[in-house]
């Protein structure tokens, strides 16, 4: 499939309707308390979140789960979606995962009849399975015959452009000083890519503390443009 | 995998609404002493004891805690855990505690503090019965070192795996890696020093125990951090970073007290050790 590039780009699109624009991460807890304030602290932000919360999480995710359906092991994906939803102990950025997730599944079953995604839907349904982007996002990539690698790749992509859309409205940044971000931040992913790689399941999980905290404290943030 | 550097196996039941011991056995560097009961509740309470005074290279610890129907426990160390350098492996302990119905474990060790070059990984696997309640708290401290750096352990890591009904509903994963990381950087420990945990499951938590906490506390102060928040299922996390085991100890003491008024309508015993 030559066009598979083209039809995972379109998901990775910051327009592709998954809602990913209501949430933040805890980043508006560091915005309120003017910890990130411009394109330089949002720029740590941004790769601590990367580096110390996602490649362990949705990152190691994709990994596994790319892993489990070539293996055609289904149980180990709907492992890997509650481990997804319950190491999330924030309970804001854990419900608008799932939010996410399901509206993702929704939209790329209109676009995809691959018969994973319906498996996948009626046990979100049925209340077996939760729904996480990161899974449904591999279970297309993985269908379009796009590699593991880019697929993690792609979905880390994917993350960080929406955040960098989502900080230039917030902070707020100008759309050069975006752009330039997305620009600096595309070595950091590819290496990444390289380190979630190299993880096991012994890896998934961890969180630093300070960003979980942040994310907890958002819950109580009192005026707010985001959900998370 | 049995090579333990100190093993301890205890198991304890309700006999007409006291809680009593129906095992205890341990070995090595890991011991109880005999039970406490701080009140007439019937609740039991024991004390961990590490009588090698610190965990070293390559020391192993294990613990299994089982509390059958309806027994009340409360089980706590008699002093912090010190984990001191370990040049070639990490200090391990793992537990796992097994909840019966209607069965309470307060779970509330004392600081571990990890010195200079130590490493540390501990997991705790807990299955509980929907029934059962699980509070439980841990704080890592930095322990003293030389030049008064203040992060100078290599790494903690520490994992809590909770099951209910036997499914995973609690998947709690910390690294602290100062080997590796900018601890005093923005998203680690914020400018602080020691970090807190604290989890609660229990099927009497509702939003409102949330925003009892909640008002129980000042968001603004500055001698601490912290967030809290209702699990995917009935229960709750708390984190805490500070700069002193005393102001993390005064807040989980403080949530340890309300939760213990609004679902026992009890007052939590003072852990008496010094």
């Amino acid at each position: 499939m030559e066009n598979s590039i083209l039809s995972l780009l379109q998901l990775c699109d910051s327009n592709f309707p998954t809602g990913a624009f209501s949430h933040s991460y805890g980043l508006e807890s560091y915005i309120q308390e003017n910890k990130v304030h411009n394109q330089e602290t949002f720029s740590e932000w941004l790769r601590v979140y990367l580096n110390e919360q996602l490649i362990f999480s949705d990152g190691l995710a994709c990994h596994l789960v790319y892993q489990a359906l070539e293996e055609e092991s289904l149980q180990k994906v709907w492992k890997l979606d509650r481990l997804l939803t319950v190491q999330n102990l924030p309970r804001e950025t854990r419900e608008g995962t799932q939010r996410i997730g399901e509206r993702m599944l929704n939209l790329v079953e209109s676009l995809y009849d691959a018969p994973i995604l319906s498996i996948y839907r009626k046990r979100i349904g049925a209340k077996q399975s939760f729904g996480h982007p990161a899974i449904v996002f591999t279970m297309i990539a993985q269908y379009l015959k796009v590699s593991k690698a880019e697929t993690t790749l792609f979905y880390l992509y994917s993350v960080v452009s929406s955040l960098v859309q989502n900080a230039v409205r917030a902070i707020p940044l100008g759309q050069t000083a975006g752009q330039k971000i997305i620009h600096q931040i595309q070595g950091d992913l590819a290496k990444a890519t390289t380190t979630i790689g190299q993880l096991d399941e012994e890896d998934f999980g961890i969180v630093s503390p300070g960003l979980e905290l942040s994310q907890m404290m958002h819950e109580r943030i009192n005026i707010r443009i985001f959900m998370s | 995998m049995g090579d333990w550097t100190g093993a301890l196996n205890l198991e304890v039941e309700d006999r007409k609404g006291k809680t009593v011991a129906k095992k205890v056995y341990f070995q090595g560097a890991l011991k109880v002493m005999r039970p406490i009961y701080h009140d007439e509740s019937g609740q039991a309470c024991y004390y961990l004891l590490n009588p090698g005074g610190g965990y070293l290279d390559g020391d192993r610890y294990q613990m299994k805690i089982s509390l059958a129907e309806k027994a009340k426990l409360t089980l706590t160390t008699q002093s912090a855990t010190k984990v001191y350098k370990t040049p070639n492996n990490f200090a391990y302990q793992e537990a796992e505690i097994s909840l019966q119905p209607g069965s309470y474990l307060e779970y509330l060790p004392d600081p571990l503090i990890a010195y200079q070059n130590a490493k540390y990984k501990q997991k705790n696997v807990i299955r509980m019965d929907k029934t059962a309640t699980f509070l439980y708290s841990d704080i890592v401290t930095p322990g003293w070192s030389p030049d008064g750096e203040r992060f100078s352990y290599q790494a903690v890591q520490l994992l809590n795996e909770i099951y209910v009904d036997n499914e995973l509903v609690v998947y709690d994963h910390i690294r602290l890696n100062p080997a590796t990381q900018n601890m005093k950087g923005l998203g680690f420990m914020e400018g602080f020093s020691h970090l807190g945990s604290m989890i609660v499951v229990g099927k009497q938590t509702n939003s409102s125990l949330l925003d009892q906490l909640y008002l129980a506390i000042d968001m603004n102060s500055d001698e601490y951090r912290l967030g809290l928040s209702l699990l995917s299922v009935p229960g709750l996390t708390i984190r805490v970073l500070a700069n002193s085991t005393q102001v993390i100890e005064k807040l989980f003491s403080e949530f340890h007290r309300m939760v213990s008024q609004k679902w026992f309508n009890t007052e939590p015993s003072f852990l008496r050790k010094y």
